[in-house]
Formats: C-alpha cells, structure tokens, sequence
C-alpha cells in the first residue's frame, strides 16, 4: 500500500532556522504515528475503558481530567471528559481497541488520517506554544503525560506534554500546514530546528 | 559635550555615541537616552505645537504623561505619530519629526489661532457646526464647508498610507503574582513572593528598572538607591520562577485578574533580530496583582503655564540624576509641597542654579527650608506665579504675592529671568489599573489625591500609588504586599531592607489653580484652560463625565495624566463642593495607546488559515484556479489555456453528461455518529428516518432549526448498528457538529451518543456520469460495484491500487455516480489512480463552477436556496418530513407564515433573451425596465446550462409553484440587466431521474 502522504509536505524544509545565535531554541517534527485513535467512554464507563486502553497498549491511564501517559512509541491522555486520544507508531490500535470495547462501554473512532502530530522540543518549547494557545505550559500545571484540548483561532488542538520540554500537538490534518508555517513563525525568535 | 550635559551625573553611556535626526537636523546623545533627553542635552526647548491654538510647547515631564512632546517616527517607508519624546530610546539613525505645525516648528502659521482664543473655547463644535441653518456662518453645512480646514489646523501627528510592515506577536502568560511596577516597592514585592517560591512577572513600561530610585539619590540599605536596585534585579533574575519584563506596559484589567501589557520590544533598534516582534502583546493571567504603579507629579495651573522651559520639578531631576541633562542654565521652582524642595536640590548637586523657590505656602517646614538653602535659593513663601515671558523659550517670570486659603493674588508683580521653571503641584496616584479593577476611588484630603478603590478584583496596592511618602514606607508595603500576594503569613521584617525616613511633610496645600490674566492650560495636550472649565460649569455640565467631553479634557494619548485632578479642583471650586463630592472619571483601558499590530498579532497581514483537501497541491500542478470557501480553498475551474471561466465550466459539465467527470467532495463536513442511541438521535435531528435505514446503506438527510426554517443537509451512511457517518453542506459543518453537541450536552444528555468531527479523516472523490461505474470497475478491487452489489445510495468497501476504499452510489448531479472515501493520507494516490482508470473514458476534473451547473440543472439546493428563511415546503422537500416521529423543528414548522400562499418557492427560471442571469436579481411582472413594480422574487443560483444550452437560474418566487409555465422579468438595475424568463419547474433535467439509475 502506498505511504501516506503527509500534509506538511512542501512547507516542511528540514535544516535550522531563525535567530540561531543562541543555538535552535526548538526541534520541531512531525511524529507520523500510524495510529492515531479517540476513545471516549459512556458515563460510569470510564474506569474500563481506562483498563482496555491499558489492555491494548500497556500504557496505565491515571484516573481524572486532563491526565495522561506517555512511552517511546505510544502515548495516551484526556482531552475531555471520559474522552481519551491514544496514539501508537504502529498500525492496527484502532482493531485492537474495537476488540476490546463495545458499544455499551463507549466508542472507538479512528483519526490516524485525519489529525497531524507535530512535535515541539526543546527549551523554549513553553515559550513557543505561549504565542500560540491560552494555556498554562508551566510544568505543575502541565505535568509530563498530560494533555489539554484547545485552540489556535480557527486550529483546534489536541496537545500532550511528552517531556520536560517536549509537547505533542494533534491539530485537524486539513489545516496542518496552516499551522506549521504559524509554528515556525512564532519560533523564529529563538531559532528551530525541522528534523 | 553639550552645555546642558551636567560633567559626569546619570546612568547614560557617555563613551558611545548615537546619531539621530529631528526635523531633518542631526544631533547626539548616548545609549541611555530618550529623544527628549538627548535634545534637551543639545539645547533644544521647542518639541511640538499645541493642540488647537498651535502654541510651542517643550518638554513638561520625563515619561509616559507627557503631553506636549509628542513627535513622528520615520521608519522606513512608515511614519508612526504620536510617540512621547520622554518614552522614545534613541538608536543610530533614528528620525524624528515635530507635528502639527506648518511650514516649520519655529514658524508655524497656524499660531494664529492663538489669536482666536475666545472662539475656540469648549463646546465650539457644538455651538458652531450643530443644528438648524442659520445664515452661512452657523450649522452642518457650514461644517462641511470648514472641516477640510479644521482637519488640517488642528489635531496631533498624522499617520501615513504605507502598509505596516513590522512584525507583531502575542503571548500567553500565567503567573502566580503579577506586580506591575518595577520601582522600590514593586521590586520589593517580587522579591517577596518570589522568595515564597510563587511565579512571578516584574512588568514595568521603563527601560531601566527600578523607577525612583533611578534618580532618587537616596541610599537604600546602607548604599546607593541605584545599587541596591541592581543587586534587587540581579536577585530576581537569577531566579527560575520569576519574569523581568522591562520597556511593558501593563494597559488594561480585565475580568478573572487577566491584565493586558505592550511589551516594546525593538522600538529601540535600528532593526530588529531575525524574528523579533516590534512589540509582543501579553495576556496575563496572575493568581494575584501587586500594583506598584507609582504616582505622577501634577503640574500647577497658571497663566504662561505651558511655555517651553515650564517642567515638573521631579522630570527635571530625572532629567538632572538619570540622564545627566538640565534642563535650564537659571532655574526657578515654582511650588506647592515640601517633596518638590528635594527635587531643586538634586538639580543643585547636578550643577544646576537654582535662583529662587517660589511656594504659595505662607509657612514651609525647616526640612525644606534647609534644603532651599543647600540649594542656595532665594525662598519666596506666600508667592505664586503669575505670569511667563518669552517667545519660543522661557526667558522669565512674574511673582505676585499669594494668599493660598482665599486663591487671591495681591501685590505688584516681581519680575524674575529664568530659562527653566519647575513646577510641582502635588502627586497623583497612577491608579488607573486599580480602577479599572475597583470601586470609585478615594480622595485623600491631606495628600490631596485620588487614592486606589476597594479592589473588586484580587490585587493590592504598594508604594506611591497607595498613598505611601516615605522609601521606608514603600519597602514596607512592598514587603509586605509581596508576601501577601504570594498567600504568606510571615510578618518578620528581617527582609526589610533601611531607607531614611522623611523629614518633608508629605502634604501639598491644596492650591492648583492661580488664577490672573491670561490662558492657564489644565490640560495641555488639548489646550484645555481653566476659563474652558469654569464655562462648561456655567453651561451645565458640571458633571465630571460631561466635563470631558464637553471640554475633551482627558482625552486623546495622555488621557488627562497631568490634568485630571487640576481639571477636577477648579470644577469643585467652581461649584462649591469639595472635590471628594464632584468626584472623578473612572479609567479604561488602555493605560497608554496600544499598537494595533500587537492586537491583531500573528494575524497582520493572514487573516484566516488556509483549509487545505488531501488533494490541494494536484489541484494547484493541475491548473485549477482555487478559490475559498469558508477556510477552504476548492477549485472553481481547470481551466484550458485562453478558456473565460464559463467555457472552463461548461466543458466540464458537458464531459460529466457525457462521460465521467471527478470532484474533490472532501470539503464537506463529516461527523461520526456512534453509540447505542446513535439511530434514535438521527430521528430527532433529521426531519426523515434514520432508525430504519439498514446497515450499508445511505439516505439523504434534510435539518430543520427549531423555529421550524430548513438548516441543512445531506447523506448519512450507516456503517454499523450503532454507527452512522453524517455528511452535511461545506459551510455548515462547524455549525451542524456544534449544533448536535449542543442538543446531546443540554437537551438530551440521556442519549448515549457520541460525535467526533472526521471530516479530515477522509478524502472524498465524486465520479459522476453515465461511464463512472467503467471508472471503478477498472481499478475497484475487493468488491464489484455492479448495480446488484452497489445500488442507488449503497455502500461497499474494496480497494483501490491496495488503499482500503469506502464507495456509496450517490448522486449531487443527477448522473450515475459514486463517492469514494479512502484515508486522507492516501487522497491523493486514489485520486490519480481514479484519474488513471478513467484516462480511457475521457475523464475530467471538475471544479465548483461545473459542480453548481449540475446541481442547478437537477434542482437541488444548496446554502444560496437553504438561506435561514426556507421552508423544506419552500424547497419542495415536504416529502421528507416524517409525520411518525417529531424532529427538530417540528413544532414549528406549521406556524402561521410558514405555510400558505405568499411564501417565496423554489422555481427554475430561463432567460428568454439568451443573456446570463446574475444571482440576486429580482424577479419582477412588469415588462416597463422603467418601473418594474415590485419584486416577486429573487434569483439564487445562476449557470448556462450546457445539456439547455440556455442561461438557466433557481429562483425563489412568490407562490412559486402556482406559476410555473408563466413570464417574469429579471430586473437587476444594479448590474444593469433586464430581461424576460420563463418560470419552470427546479427540475430542469432528467426529471424522472433516469440517468441516476444508470
């Protein structure tokens, strides 16, 4: 099967950009996970859906709003409540997690086409993103794992912190390289780099 | 070195040189400057003319308050007016230029005005230009005569034409304490908190930190106040959890403790770093405010008051301590409080000579005494000035003797020369921010002033703008403020650092006004004088808020910062209350103007981003014009060379009747519909059943608002019992999903439903025409897509070239045709593998011009018919409102007006003189292009018809229906057109439908 193409295709120029006189403030990428997936449970439904996501990807969902998880390949967290994007490198999350909840418990729906994940690396991460989302990216306020759903304007974004310095962005694939070029915009102050 | 360069005093960098230009004359000064205090350095007294009488004015303070020095920029091909001398930095090739004056600042003919003082007093416009004519001299007609003049006579700097091309940028900020101020009490506050571990921002609209103590010359914990500002900053830097947020103005309070700044970020530079913004607005959202914003000296009010050389004493020692600079050779203090004496001895310890201080105190305090005499001044107490001399420059002033209980002058005048006079009227407390976020504020009738109101949002006040005199009584609060706005309980004062008390009574007499011969500025930015007060008073506005804007005292870029207490004094006296009774404006935002570049931000000059299909870039290499719609860009046509837009389309159009035809579908809205209630939430939203529809089928759907108007619609595909794709209309979709998520949330949240918007998911490819089914067979794999397999609106998935494809047989043109959705990611492979297939069947793409055309020949509508005032009636889609279920909208469908004659109905319309129809154009009886009578309807969607061959339309008519087969008018006189139609049924093609079926 053909690879899928990405959206940031001809805006994407890897190599180091903006004011690099203090090195390249942010790495930015694009993470291509082959699963992107929204999992949202029913009310009361979800603690077992917290245990099938941990039955499909291993990765163990603390229990309250905005929390999260996140491993080398794969990552989970709460966008909303009971609502959960969980995200895998590989193919096939989205069968896996159809196998383990039914339609009583809550429902599965792949986005693995239709959302971009961005990465945004490095120490002025937080100061990037600051220009762009009404979001407190303080590290107590946003510990490692966890997520927020919010928006740039018309861009919404799904947003997970992966590190100290490190945040995943999973924004609408039509308006992607929209944002991209916004994304490099605003880092151009302290220098990125594309990989 | 410059005779007004003091020998070695200030915090400039005397061993670098900057050069800049005014009015086109070339000058000096030093990193550290502003452009008042390098011009003031050269000599030059004479830095704008006034408002309305076009007076000269000089430099009056050292900050943001000032009213008279107010200059353009030049920047390239941009010129930004209005900028205060006293706030801007100067760099290397800085341009500047003086304002409101013509032919030059020296010689400027509109002073003239001057000479009119008594016609241009308050309420001129009013009296002159408003109401009935009478006469030629009176009236809205003799406005319009005179405002071509009256624009150019009058009025601050002008802006240019040239397109802003400087960058702007926005930040989010959240922090723990925001204390705004960065002076003695505003350091000490950060460093308070944030030694409680809080996050804290330091904002302060100076350059240098540290406010007062920049020029103070006091000692602060046993060394120079400078010092112990250093070490503060040096302290609060090295901290993780703190912010240092210099040259930013804290603007604006707004609700939830979420304040405004302007960050000026290269204002100072000759060009900014790759990616730096000029300025960077700041949202921030603090847990807790320190408001150490300071207070503002006030000048005194008295006749000559705003000629060059006329200063506030506390700028003049700025000007003296912070940038080395004096402001006059032979200076006079013209007083009314204690605090002012430490200024003229600043001055003196600069090298300044201080000749006289004038108080209007009969009795001044031995603390100010002795400082009068390390100055060695003649001190005259119980005087006041009357009187300035002196052209373009103050050259001397008259004293009289003064009774400061009575506000009566006696005496014969004294004369006195001086090239500088200071002046101190007492201080006002800067708190705007405080009442933007407060009650009404206090008066303080020992200060005399405004003090901040109950807060009625989480902040605290420290410093001067709490009212406190002292050094040691401003650490205090900051210490304590600090602390307090961190959530401590500790009260030691181990973290107190010492400052001397005061000796000086903190106390001005309350005089603000000298009243003699000759205009007294109150607000000079305006030309506001005493005499324009006291006759709004005697005109009826006593009220302080009809006072603004009766006189405009206040108003424009300085927002009265100088003149509103003076302002309010001679109103109260004039009315014979005390001031606390006449009270006084309450401030809005913006403290200080705000560019609107920092508003708009990343958004100057890219409004909206671009919505881009999976199939954008073939599009664009495949020579489609593109054009929006909403966010998205679509292609309108692909366009042959030499081709007008219409043969584009009807070439189009003509291939998909007789061939096969592609059209990017991904642009409409998609949501995914999944839960055990998915079905019976479909019933409710949609006027027809979905409940019944079976698994691998689609039906089209119609919406209706609840007030009963037609909404939207489109097809839903069941892909599982308990999962349903929804498609609705392009430029609905957003409102469709935030509609339905709304009903699950509040109208029904016993319905277990889910929505998620999968509109980007999906790539969508339309192939209609009668060899479609040709097309797929070539390339389909994993299922036949024959008639039996694939019926009208069924559902198949296969594959195409190995990408998992998605089929329903569906048809917007009217043609056999079919949408493939496969993952966007694989868009663009199925597209070219489709167009591949169907090289043999002569396939084209088609944009949204050809895409109307053919919908517009079968009558189906779109937004332009479903416009928020049709019915489904009106549209001929009444078959689909269900009459077993209710619906959205049901209940009000069958109101009175929503049925029964009169009703505007969908109806096709042919041009009977072969000319195009424009959409919006009426449709008229009358035959008389002169007198069409009135409209029966418009025109909603218009195309030339190649299966017709005509110029073709869809119209909404009045009882529409019941004149099918008659004549109109189409009578457009905007686009000049008139003409006869036809009015038809919508039908215009393949009524029966049998090309669908194939």
């Amino acid at each position: 099967m053909a690879e899928p193409l990405s959206p940031l295709q001809p805006v994407w120029q890897p190599g180091r950009h903006g004011n690099l006189s203090g090195g390249a403030g942010v790495v930015l990428s694009e993470t291509r996970p082959a699963s992107i997936v929204q999992v949202a449970a029913w009310p009361g439904s979800e603690r077992a859906v917290i245990a099938a996501i941990r039955a499909a990807t291993g990765l163990a969902l603390p229990d309250g709003a905005g929390g999260g998880v996140a491993a080398a390949t794969k990552a989970a967290f709460g966008v909303a409540p009971g609502r959960f994007v969980v995200v895998d490198q590989a193919e096939g999350l989205e069968g896996e997690l159809r196998s383990r909840i039914d339609a009583a418990t809550g429902s599965v729906t792949g986005l693995s086409h239709g959302r971009t994940a961005i990465r945004v690396d490095g120490p002025k991460a937080e100061w990037v993103l600051s220009k762009l989302f009404a979001v407190d990216f303080g590290l107590t306020a946003l510990p490692v794992g966890s997520g927020v759903a919010t928006q740039h304007h018309d861009v919404l974004a799904q947003i997970q912190r992966t590190g100290a310095m490190r945040f995943d962005l999973y924004v609408f694939r039509s308006l992607s390289r929209s944002f991209w070029k916004t994304l490099c915009h605003a880092a151009e102050d302290v220098g990125y780099e594309v990989i | 070195m410059s005779p007004r360069r003091t020998a070695d005093s200030g915090r400039i960098d005397r061993s670098r040189q900057i050069r800049f230009s005014f009015d086109g004359a070339n000058y000096s000064g030093h990193p550290g400057d502003t452009l008042a205090s390098a011009l003031l350095a050269s000599g030059v007294s004479l830095f704008g003319r006034s408002f309305k009488y076009h007076r000269p004015r000089g430099v009056m303070t050292a900050g943001i308050d000032e009213p008279n020095a107010l200059v353009t920029v030049l920047k390239g091909d941009g010129r930004e007016p209005n900028i205060p001398a006293t706030m801007l930095e100067i760099y290397d090739g800085l341009t500047v230029v003086s304002q409101n004056r013509y032919p030059s600042l020296a010689f400027d003919v509109g002073a003239v005005n001057g000479l009119a003082g008594k016609l241009f007093s308050a309420g001129f416009y009013y009296k002159t230009f408003m109401g009935p004519v009478f006469g030629p001299l009176k009236g809205t007609r003799f406005w319009m005569f005179c405002e071509w003049f009256i624009r150019r006579a009058a009025g601050l700097g002008r802006a240019g034409y040239a397109a802003d091309t400087a960058r702007y940028e926005r930040v989010n900020a959240f922090c723990d304490v925001l204390v705004v101020g960065a002076g003695p009490a505003g350091l000490m506050a950060a460093r308070a908190a944030a030694e409680q571990g809080r996050r804290v921002i330091l904002a302060d609209l100076d350059t240098r930190l540290g406010g007062s103590a920049n020029w103070s010359d006091e000692t602060i914990d046993g060394m120079a106040a400078t010092d112990w500002v250093a070490s503060a900053i040096a302290d609060l830097s090295g901290r993780d959890n703190v912010r240092l947020l210099p040259r930013t103005t804290v603007w604006g309070y707004y609700d939830n403790n979420t304040l405004a700044a302007l960050e000026r970020v290269t204002d100072h530079k000759a060009k900014p770093e790759t990616g730096e913004p000029r300025h960077r607005s700041w949202t921030i959202r603090a847990g807790s405010v320190v408001l150490a914003t300071g207070a503002l000296e006030r000048p005194l009010v008295f006749p000559g008051n705003d000629r060059p050389g006329v200063m506030l004493a506390a700028a003049a020692e700025r000007y003296a301590v912070e940038f080395g600079v004096l402001a006059g050779e032979r200076a006079v203090l013209f007083t009314n409080n204690d605090r002012a004496y430490r200024s003229a001895a600043a001055l003196a310890r600069a090298g300044a000579r201080i000749a006289t201080i004038v108080d209007v105190r009969d009795t001044v305090s031995a603390a100010a005494r002795r400082l009068a005499s390390e100055c060695g001044a003649e001190l005259l107490a119980g005087r006041a000035v009357v009187a300035t001399d002196g052209r373009r420059q103050l050259s001397g002033i008259a004293v009289r003797a003064f009774d400061a209980r009575s506000g009566t002058v006696s005496g014969d005048a004294r004369n006195l020369a001086a090239d500088c006079l200071l002046v101190s009227g007492g201080w006002s407390p800067a708190l705007h921010l405080a009442s933007q976020a407060g009650a009404r504020p206090r008066w303080d009738s020992g200060l005399q002033a405004f003090l901040p109101p109950e807060p009625t949002q989480n902040w605290i006040a420290a410093g001067a703008v709490a009212g406190a005199y002292s050094t040691a009584e401003v650490l205090r609060q900051g210490l304590e403020t600090g602390r307090m706005a961190a959530g401590s309980a500790d009260e030691d004062d181990g973290g107190l650092p010492l400052a001397a008390d005061d000796e000086l009574d903190p106390n001005p007499a309350p005089v603000f006004e000298i009243r003699a011969d000759g205009k007294a500025f109150v607000d000079h930015q305006h030309d506001v004088t005493a005499d324009d007060v006291r006759l709004a008073y005697r005109e009826g506005f006593v009220s302080v808020e009809h006072l603004k804007r009766y006189t405009t005292l206040g108003m424009a870029t300085d927002q009265g910062k100088t003149s509103n207490v003076p302002g309010m004094a001679i109103m109260a006296a004039a009315v014979g209350k005390p001031i606390e009774e006449v009270g006084t404006t309450r401030f809005r935002p913006p403290f200080a103007p705000v560019s609107l570049g920092s508003l708009a931000a990343e958004r100057h000059g890219h409004l909206k981003p671009e919505r881009l299909t999976p199939m954008h870039d073939w599009h664009v290499a495949n020579g489609a014009t593109m054009f929006t719609a909403g966010l998205w860009f679509r292609p309108q046509i692909y366009g042959l060379p030499g081709e007008t837009i219409e043969q584009a389309y009807v070439r189009e159009a003509k291939a998909v009747r007789d061939g096969v035809g592609i059209v990017d579908v991904s642009t409409l809205g998609k949501i995914a519909v999944q839960g055990p209630d998915a079905a019976e939430f479909l019933d409710r939203v949609y006027t027809n059943m979905f409940s019944t529809l079976a698994v691998g089928k689609a039906r089209y759907g119609l919406m209706l608002r609840e007030d009963g108007f037609a909404y939207d619609d489109g097809t839903t595909w069941r892909l599982g019992e308990t999962e349903f794709l929804m498609t609705t209309t392009t430029v609905n979709a957003g409102k469709v999903m935030q509609n339905l998520e709304y009903c699950l949330d509040v109208v029904w949240p016993d319905l277990k439903v889910h929505l998620t918007s999968v509109t980007d998911e999906w790539a969508g490819a339309a192939l209609s025409g009668p060899k479609a089914r040709q097309v797929l067979e070539a390339c389909v794999t994993g299922t036949a897509v024959d008639d039996a397999t694939l019926p009208f609106m069924g559902i198949v998935r296969g594959e195409i070239d190995g990408v998992p494809v998605t089929i329903c047989r569906l048809s917007f043109s009217g043609e056999l045709a079919y949408e493939v959705y496969c993952g966007a990611g694989h868009g663009t492979h199925v597209w070219e593998t489709l167009m591949e297939a169907g090289e043999l069947f002569g396939i084209v793409a088609y944009g949204l011009e050809a895409l109307g055309t053919l919908r517009i020949e079968k009558g189906h509508v779109t937004g332009a018919e479903i416009d928020g005032r049709t019915t489904a009636r009106d549209l001929h889609l009444d078959w689909m409102l269900s009459k077993k279920k209710p619906f959205i909208g049901s209940a009000m469908m069958d109101r009175d007006g929503m049925t029964g004659p009169g009703r505007l109905e969908l109806v096709g319309v042919v041009s009977l003189d072969g000319r195009p129809l424009n959409g919006g154009a009426h449709i008229v009886e009358s035959s008389n292009p002169a007198a069409p009578r009135d409209s029966i309807g418009h025109v909603t969607s218009v195309c030339y018809s190649p299966a017709l061959r005509k110029y073709i339309s869809l119209a909404l008519v009045e009882d529409g229906k019941a004149r099918l087969g008659t004549r109109a008018f189409v009578s457009d006189p905007v686009r000049k057109r008139f003409g006869p139609v036809e009015l038809v049924s919508h039908h215009f093609f393949d009524p029966e439908g049998k090309r669908l079926h194939g």
